[in-house]
């Protein structure tokens, strides 16, 4: 699991300035995967393991999901998961 | 689902919605179905290469961003005759041009997660091809996501050492968003510029595929944004460029 210390994250709505300076990688990758029309589970499934070495379910993934669900960036649109910007 | 393709600059005067629009026609040629969507919505021209100017009743852009309007009711058929003939369509979605209302949009702002929903929501009602950007110069909120949203990110800048140095800053940005393709488009090329010198100088600052070579054109400066390059010269060297490089975005990257 790539690390990410999920309590340095900003809070706030997120914008795209936000979304570029997010540090590492993966984050501003997962991030930028949700935007356009969204990914489906499946796809989130597939940049966790890619992006993160991790499965969705595990709980390193369920903690990063829980944490950008919580600053409201990432959220579920009908099946898919979607990048909300402030 | 269309191929989303951006056209941006750092600096304005570059020529940037000049090559949107004729891009667009060049796509359109080729039997595309082409929306081409006004984001430099502090500025906005790209109409006037289309010949088009919203009447009263007709909805632009910031009708969809800060009001209520359905995006399709934004979009309009401006599709030349000649690309009729060959099959094609190009749909129009205009910034407004009226002063309050751009005065309204740089002091109240916008959702800018509704210009991304706009882009695809479009795209699926008009069966698209294509979505080409016309973005405003530099960076803020709507460049950078139509540079996130993007599948190809052309960068248009004349050879100039400001244009030089601020379209680096462009691509850093763009691939920190991982761009899947990024081409790069110098405009407005004076005749005695030696175009190989120019291709080294733009291929050893940026490590990006060149598009297109552009050369300055006093026709297109007699044009003055009247119309469209590959439609009124379509030999002209310019005009015949513009439509390699659409070839090549066909093969490519869309």
């Amino acid at each position: 699991m790539v690390s990410v210390d999920l309590d340095s994250l900003p809070s706030g709505p997120l914008s795209m300035t936000a979304l570029v300076s997010l540090e590492p990688a993966p984050l501003r990758r997962l991030l930028k995967s949700g935007l356009r029309r969204g990914m489906a589970s499946s796809d989130l499934a597939s940049l966790l393991a890619d992006d993160w070495q991790c499965s969705l379910d595990s709980p390193e993934a369920q903690a990063l999901l829980a944490a950008l669900q919580e600053r409201g960036w990432l959220g579920r649109d009908g099946d898919l998961w979607k990048t909300k910007l402030g | 689902m269309a191929h989303i393709l951006a056209i941006h600059s750092f600096r304005g005067g570059t020529g940037k919605s000049n090559l949107t629009a004729n891009l667009a026609a060049s796509l359109a040629l080729k039997g595309k179905r082409v929306a081409v969507f006004d984001t430099d919505l502090a500025s906005p021209g790209v109409h006037v290469l289309f010949g088009f100017s919203p009447a009263a009743g007709q909805s632009t852009l910031n009708d969809h961003l800060q009001g209520e309007a359905p995006i399709v009711d934004c979009a309009h058929d401006v599709t030349p005759e000649q690309v009729k003939q060959a099959h094609g369509r190009i749909w129009l979605v205009p910034a407004s041009m009226d002063s309050n209302r751009i005065a309204r949009l740089l002091r109240e702002g916008y959702q800018v997660e509704k210009l991304n929903d706009a882009l695809f929501a479009l795209s699926e009602k008009l069966n698209l091809d294509v979505v080409l950007i016309d973005t405003h110069p530099g960076i803020n909120e709507e460049t950078l996501l139509s540079t996130a949203i993007t599948d190809c990110l052309l960068m248009v800048m004349r050879p100039d050492t400001q244009d030089y140095l601020g379209t680096a800053v462009a691509i850093e940005v763009a691939e920190r968003l991982d761009v899947p393709a990024i081409r790069m488009v110098v405009n407005k090329l004076p005749e005695h510029f030696d175009q190989e010198q120019v291709r080294e100088r733009v291929a050893s600052s940026y490590d990006v595929p060149i598009g297109a070579l552009l050369p300055l054109s006093d026709d297109l400066l007699t044009l003055a944004s009247g119309g469209l390059a590959v439609l009124t010269y379509p030999t002209h060297p310019w005009s015949e460029r513009v439509r390699a490089l659409a070839d090549n975005l066909l093969d490519t990257v869309l």
